[in-house]
């Protein structure tokens, strides 16, 4: 008892601050660090991409291209619309700078300067020029954390554009992704451009991914081919925040293979079928 | 009590408070530091790690309990900022329980090459952590979203090495200022006369 006393007596201060401690840093783990990241993004916001900057880049040339895209985009809808019937058109995006970058060297993750004030919840999809670039995980109120798509544990239903042929992209924490085919031989050159596919359910479709470089149709259990991301992840400034909306996809229902493990505060996967 | 010793204490509280102020403002500081790239601190798209250099600082003139403690306190911190799994506790106290052993065993004086070397061994460690509880969900797991045990490792080489080069060399931008204001901190708070 006397021992205990004196221990006591010599570390009630200690064991109280670190019991503190302890205590703050869970509370930072369970909130994401939202704390951290509203202090970061106030500490780092002279120092935001602004938007005069991002008016300077964007050249006539590239407005230019944009206008034209935008045409074609429209023409090709109503042309679709007469052979395939309508698809849902994409919400409208929130524009959001990249104030930082992964806090991990495991993770291949952003950090947005748009957060729940703005209207971004979790799960919301992300593009930048480009194309794809992820899917937010967390939310404070001021920014946001998202999981690129060159994270290893990333899934994204992809499809080659030309051929239809469908299967799923796997990061590899770098600027080239690995796809999958659900077929065994599946329709595909080099250069041909990967998008998201009508199948999967986290993302909408028709987002451009990436174009392919390489191919290794002899790989079993199913052929791979490598995908070079459209998107400069690693020097991308802006990116848009698109609303997630579920959608029900209906599947041919065969064999659909087992949901993917959910890893704790990984967004999850997505589950597809051929 | 005269009033010199009476002054003594209070100026031994302020202190006190000011070493409070100074430890949880520099790890957050460091904190801070991680989401940033700033320009020359990225090495195959890798940053140093602050929060390990932080806790090297920390535990060469501490105990091996408190380097624990905060080892795991700081992983508990970037578990938060980044994902739940893989932890960076397990790294993190580690390496802050190493460290303060090493220091223990005077195998190493302190100085700036050593707590660079020491950075270099830790941060390599607390990689490794990473890597072996990457490499037990892949081996666990039938379903598990992570790649194969040869491009798991292969990542853990880049991000390994990188990440010492550059912890390491940045080393002394934490650890001078720290152990200057510790060694002062130490000097006030002894009583007079021993």
């Amino acid at each position: 008892m006397f021992v205990v006393r004196r221990w006591w007596n010599q570390y009630a201060l200690k064991t109280g601050l670190v019991a503190l401690m302890v205590v703050a840093a869970l509370g930072m783990r369970e909130t994401g660090g939202a704390a951290i990241y509203e202090l970061y993004r106030w500490a780092t916001s002279p120092f935001h991409p602004g938007p005069s900057r991002a008016a300077m880049l964007q050249s006539s040339y590239a407005q230019e291209l944009q206008q034209r895209l935008v045409e074609l985009e429209s023409q090709n809808r109503s042309l679709r619309q007469v052979v395939e019937g309508d698809a849902a058109p994409l919400a409208a995006g929130t524009p959001a700078a990249v104030i930082g970058r992964s806090a991990g060297d495991w993770w291949q993750q952003i950090i947005i300067s748009r957060g729940s004030s703005d209207g971004i919840d979790a799960d919301d999809i992300v593009t930048g020029p480009g194309g794809l670039i992820g899917r937010v995980v967390a939310v404070s109120p001021n920014s946001s954390r998202v999981l690129l798509v060159s994270d290893t544990t990333r899934r994204v239903g992809a499809r080659v554009r030309r051929s239809r042929a469908t299967g799923y992209i796997r990061g590899e924490m770098g600027q080239q992704v690995e796809m999958e085919f659900f077929d065994k031989i599946p329709d595909v050159k080099v250069g041909d451009v990967v998008t998201t596919s009508a199948y999967s359910q986290l993302f909408p479709q028709d987002i451009p991914i990436g174009r392919v470089v390489d191919l290794d149709l002899s790989k079993s259990p199913a052929p791979e081919v490598t995908v070079e991301l459209t998107s400069p992840l690693n020097i991308v400034e802006w990116v848009t925040v698109i609303p997630f909306e579920p959608k029900s996809v209906e599947i041919p229902a065969v064999n659909a293979p087992a949901s993917q493990e959910i890893i704790p505060n990984r967004a999850a996967e997505d589950n597809l079928a051929p | 009590m005269t009033p010199a010793r009476s002054s003594s204490l209070a100026l031994r509280r302020r202190y006190r408070w000011l070493n409070l102020a100074v430890v949880i403002g520099s790890a957050l500081l460091c904190v801070m530091l991680l989401p940033m790239r700033l320009p020359g601190m990225v090495l195959l798209s890798v940053g140093p790690s602050w929060l390990l250099i932080w806790l090297v600082a920390w535990s060469v003139q501490r105990t091996s309990v408190e380097g624990a403690i905060a080892g795991f306190i700081l992983g508990l911190v970037q578990d938060g900022l980044t994902g739940y799994f893989p932890t960076h506790t397990l790294g993190l106290t580690l390496a802050g329980f190493l460290t303060a052993r090493i220091q223990k065993q005077r195998f190493i004086q302190e100085d700036f090459v050593s707590v660079a070397i020491i950075v270099f061994a830790m941060t390599v460690i607390a990689q490794t952590t990473m890597a072996l509880q990457i490499s037990a969900h892949q081996l666990i797991s039938s379903s598990s979203p992570y790649p194969s045990l040869p491009e798991i490792w292969l990542q853990h080489q880049r991000i390994a090495l990188s990440s010492a080069i550059l912890s390491s060399l940045r080393a002394p931008a934490v650890y001078y200022p720290l152990s200057r204001w510790w060694a002062h901190y130490e000097q006030v708070m002894t009583p007079p006369g021993g």
